[in-house]
């Protein structure tokens, strides 16, 4: 039988391809002009993460579209992915304007290879959202997860930069060894890789109630832990603050945001899509993990002095709040919120999370350290900075009228809807918990005198994005319909 | 619905005062002062106007207003008073004027962040008291915590940033647990009929299972009760009535304590009849122990704002006591204890704040003999000491009273204990008015004309000073300049209202009466 290739529908891949092109571009003008102005690379790192934006709504969405066979998928689950994935990106790299030009790290920031790193990683995110089958999706996340590696390091000269990204890159490899042994055993057991194709062989094999064959068992276990590495759960998370703290901060901010999409992303695709026939048992181990990773995180961030590394433990914390999100999957009937809370936390967590990872980039341009000293007696400094600082707070902490709110509220009413009233409580103690850590950042800005000296920096992009974070963190859970009604359309797509 | 919506500018005039110090980034402190006051006179006057138009025969809601919010989830904009909300309504933007008054001078740094964020907490703490939307209702009741936490936390006295992380953890706990009784709440309703909502009217037509009753009814009550504050949810209060500044006192005692009262009323009364029921004797329990307890505290205080503030936890234990004793005279005195609370617990922090500002310190120690030279603080001392103390014909008396006789009536044993303990609050009320305007105070030298002293030398006793160790150096109150107008100005509202309610107190009966009757029969199931 000749080969006969079909022509793949360029049209659901605009927008990674302008990623792409945004790399190409950024690429060779580092190549072909001298000294290019970085205000120039910056320029251009954002408008193609505007396009990219913009083009997703040339797509028919609602169609679940497939090309390259089954691999590559434009469904509502997709656009969700790609719509926060494309929004953090947008923020790092606001984030980064400025701490790249300014000189803080030892040897200097490249620019074009910075953004490039930055962009190859959104595009990373943006494929596992789309993946439709095991090997794509693999792919997608280790274009997200070695362009981070690198740019964890990218304060080269600095000991903590190099250690964060060896102990990162060590453990992330491992973890996706584990996690290609578990597609493997998935693949010899059920003979596909496409995961819908996984999905439809497990619903005839397996039967609820009856014990599970303990080669599939195994498939999942490893799944499971491989994927628990990318997203950081507790007992997979030893990489996490040594790398968060040691990264450049922008990178921090970035990385604590783009590559939980993509884990997460991929945990939904995998387990939601491939192994639902499977959720009696992943629901359970989720649960565990859940509660585990976010008793682990809030407890150990309240010992932190480095705000960095505080932040470091509370997103291990936030991703317990989000695997508890998916632990509520019940049937993935539409009315099904598990992977829609999640997808919202997501979004949430990307402004409150960068936006206070670019409050501490701020400080440490205008000559400040990291620690909680730093911070003491912001408020009567700069106070619209102390005041975002306090916001993006409260917002990690749950505090309504804030983002953060709504997103905890989902995820609460998730859980309670399937049944998890225990594990909605865990969420309600921690979030106590972690007003420990939250508030006493606010309660030094606010309530103290400020120490150490101040030198004046512009940065007036740093300034916007954070403007624009705080105000999104302050005001969008007013407004939050839509994209919660956007979220929660992804039945549709993983069913 | 085509009507003025009076009670979404009630509550965000001070917001939109708020906002506009925010933005004026170098407002003058008078500048801001004069914000502040002209954003919180709209919000009182709003609500004088609301108050008059009230219809007190109707139980239902009035003023109401809704629009869709996020109707997928149930969730609308939903704010209405009755009989209950609408007096707390009017309390607290008196209070909040008052508030602004009162800091005018005190409050000497930072005055533009100051008045952002009290008036930012007068939009919070207006917003628990309307919404009918129980996720907004959550939403405002949050909003509170941190301007109150601030104001603690940066205006503050020496310990403050303790007394505001205090207070803030606290009611977080308390009201995070609140937080997954809506969210059970919401979900129990959806599957008895099918429609989702946080409508507080529907939800409370929902009938529920015992069980269900019994635990979303504790995780409602621990929030309310932490914020009341009942014993032993207490220790915060002292804590931070003592730390934070004047102004922030009195909103403390006079507006979110009520917040608990409120709570109780408006969730776990109507929600959860059955478990209202079955909890009562036990918070009775409490309640009375938090009487006894908090007067027992006042006694021993030598702290003047320690001693107000325990006397609060007293007075709250009558709130709940009414509430709890579920008949016609106790909520209806629990409803008036708490208005005449606010009136006079206020005016007390007022007093005290009066003091502070001329003296520095409040330890009662260092005053004495103030009636010679403030005869006008004396006199509004005095005043509203009797009506904590209960005295009839002021409004303290009026709500003990009927929430004593609606505990005597449910409990005859709490009846009982309850009334004992109004001696202590006699005790400790006129001895500290004793302390500090009538006795000699410890700098000044004895008066030669004076008979005690001319007696108890004929007897050869060792003159009696007041006050024994102090640890303030001396200072004579004789020199201290009485009540400017600004200070009578905070003063002389509250004193009448006291006078009003106390002595005629049939419109505020009258407001609140056939709400409360509607209330009981959905606990009862009798009515008055």
């Amino acid at each position: 039988m000749p080969l006969r290739l079909a022509a793949p529908e360029w049209s659901l891949l605009v927008p990674p391809l302008i990623i792409v092109g945004t790399i190409v571009l950024l690429l060779a003008i580092d190549a072909l002009v001298s000294r290019p102005s970085a205000r120039l690379m910056l320029g251009i790192a954002i408008a193609g993460h505007v396009l990219a934006l913009g083009s997703l709504a040339t797509i028919d969405w609602s169609r679940g579209a497939t090309t390259f066979g089954a691999s590559y998928r434009a469904d509502w689950f997709a656009l969700v992915v790609a719509l926060v994935a494309l929004v953090a990106g947008l923020l790092s790299v606001l984030v980064s304007a400025g701490y790249t030009e300014s000189g803080l790290e030892p040897g200097g920031i490249g620019q074009a290879e910075y953004l490039s790193l930055l962009l190859f990683s959104v595009l990373g995110t943006l494929i596992v959202g789309a993946a439709g089958d095991l090997i794509v999706l693999l792919l997608g996340l280790e274009t997200s997860a070695v362009a981070v590696y690198a740019l964890t390091a990218f304060a080269r000269r600095r000991i903590t930069s190099v250690e964060g990204a060896l102990k990162y890159f060590l453990l992330g490899a491992f973890a996706t060894a584990i996690l290609i042994y578990g597609m493997a055993w998935m693949y010899g057991l059920t003979g596909s890789i496409v995961l819908s194709d996984i999905s439809h062989t497990l619903r005839t094999v397996v039967t609820p109630g009856q014990p599970l064959d303990p080669a599939l068992l195994l498939a999942l276990l490893l799944l499971t832990v491989g994927l628990g590495f990318k997203i950081a759960a507790v007992p997979f998370h030893m990489w996490t603050p040594d790398a968060y703290q040691g990264a450049p901060t922008p990178v921090s901010a970035y990385m604590s945001v783009v590559p939980k999409v993509a884990g997460f992303a991929a945990m939904a695709r995998i387990l939601v899509q491939g192994l639902q026939p499977l959720s009696e048992r992943w629901v359970d181990l989720l649960a565990a993990l859940a509660l585990v990773t976010m008793v682990y995180g809030n407890v150990v961030a309240i010992a932190q002095r480095d705000l960095k590394r505080m932040l470091g433990y509370s997103a291990i914390g936030h991703t317990g709040y989000m695997l508890a999100g998916l632990a509520a999957f019940t049937t993935g009937q539409p009315g099904d919120r598990s992977v829609g809370s999640v997808l919202f936390y997501l979004f949430a967590y990307a402004f409150m999370n960068i936006g206070a990872f670019g409050i501490i980039a701020w400080l440490q341009e205008r000559g400040l350290g990291t620690t909680l000293d730093d911070v003491a007696g912001l408020a009567s400094r700069a106070p619209l900075a102390a005041l975002m600082m306090a916001i993006f707070m409260l917002s990690l902490m749950g505090m309504p009228p804030l983002l953060g709110f709504y997103a905890k509220y989902y995820v609460i009413l998730a859980l309670i809807e399937a049944g998890q009233l225990w594990l909605a409580v865990a969420i309600v103690v921690m979030s106590a918990v972690s007003a420990f850590f939250y508030l006493r950042v606010v309660t030094r800005m606010y309530f103290e005198e400020p120490a150490g000296t101040w030198q004046p920096a512009r940065t007036p992009l740093l300034g916007l994005g954070l403007v624009v974070m705080a105000g999104v963190t302050l005001a969008l859970g007013l407004v939050s319909g839509p994209i919660l009604e956007l979220a929660q359309r992804w039945p549709t797509a993983l069913t | 619905m085509e009507q003025l919506p009076i009670l979404s500018l009630i509550t965000y005039s001070p917001l939109a005062g708020a906002v506009i110090l925010f933005l004026w980034a170098n407002a003058s402190p008078r500048a801001a002062r004069w914000v502040a006051l002209v954003a919180s006179s709209i919000s009182f006057l709003l609500s004088i106007g609301m108050l008059i138009a009230f219809d007190p025969q109707r139980s239902g809601m009035q003023f109401t207003e809704t629009f869709e919010w996020l109707p997928e989830l149930g969730i609308a904009y939903r704010l209405g008073v009755d009989g209950i909300s609408a007096p707390l309504v009017g309390l607290t933007t008196l209070l909040t004027l008052i508030a602004v008054i009162a800091s005018w001078e005190p409050i000497r740094h930072r005055v533009r962040e100051y008045y952002i964020t009290l008036l930012l907490l007068a939009t919070g703490m207006l917003g628990v008291f309307v919404s009918l939307d129980l996720f907004l209702f959550y939403v405002f009741w949050e909003i509170v915590l941190i301007p109150m936490a601030l104001i603690i936390g940066v205006w503050g006295s020496a310990n403050r940033v303790y007394a505001a992380v205090k207070f803030f953890l606290y009611t977080l706990a308390g009201s995070l647990l609140m937080l997954v009784g809506i969210v059970a709440l919401y979900q129990e309703y959806f599957q008895r009929t099918g429609v989702r909502t946080l409508d507080v009217l529907e939800l409370a037509q929902g009938h529920y299972s015992q069980t269900f009753q019994f635990w979303a009814f504790l995780a409602f009550f621990l929030a309310f009760a932490i914020k009341v504050p009942m014993w032993p949810f207490h220790t915060w209060l002292p804590d931070a009535h003592v730390e934070a500044p004047t102004a922030g006192s009195v909103i403390l005692a006079g507006v979110l304590l009520k917040m608990g009262g409120y709570g109780f009323l408006r969730f776990n009364l109507p929600l959860f009849p059955d478990a209202s029921r079955a909890w009562a004797p036990a918070i009775v329990v409490l309640s009375v122990i938090a009487i006894l307890y908090g007067a027992l505290m006042a006694l021993v205080q030598r702290d003047f704002k320690k001693l107000v503030a325990y006397s609060s936890v007293s007075h709250m234990g009558f709130v709940t006591l009414g509430i709890f004793a579920l008949n016609q005279p106790g909520l209806s005195g629990a409803m008036v204890v708490m208005l005449s609370h606010g009136f006079v617990t206020s005016a007390l922090f007022l007093i005290v704040g009066i003091l502070y500002e001329r003296a520095h310190t409040r330890e009662l120690a260092v005053f004495g003999g103030l009636a010679r030279n403030m005869p006008v603080f004396t006199a509004f001392f005095g005043l509203f000491a009797f009506a904590s103390l209960g005295l009839p014909g002021l409004s303290g008396f009026v709500g003990e009273f009927l929430a004593l006789l609606g505990g005597f009536r449910a409990y005859r044993w709490a009846g009982v204990l309850g009334t004992a303990v109004v001696i202590l609050a006699a005790w400790y009320m006129l001895r500290v008015f004793q302390r500090v305007a009538l006795v000699r105070a410890p700098g000044e030298p004895p008066d030669p004309d004076d008979p005690e002293l001319r007696l108890a030398a004929a007897h050869g006793v060792p003159p009696v000073a007041g006050g024994g160790d102090v640890e303030h150096p001396p200072l004579d109150p004789r020199t201290f300049p009485d009540v400017n107008w600004r200070e009578a100005l905070t003063l002389a509202p509250l004193a009448l209202l006291t006078v009003w309610v106390g002595v005629y107190p049939l419109p505020v009966l009258r407001m609140i009466e056939s709400t409360l009757a509607a209330l009981l029969a959905t606990v009862t199931g009798t009515g008055l």
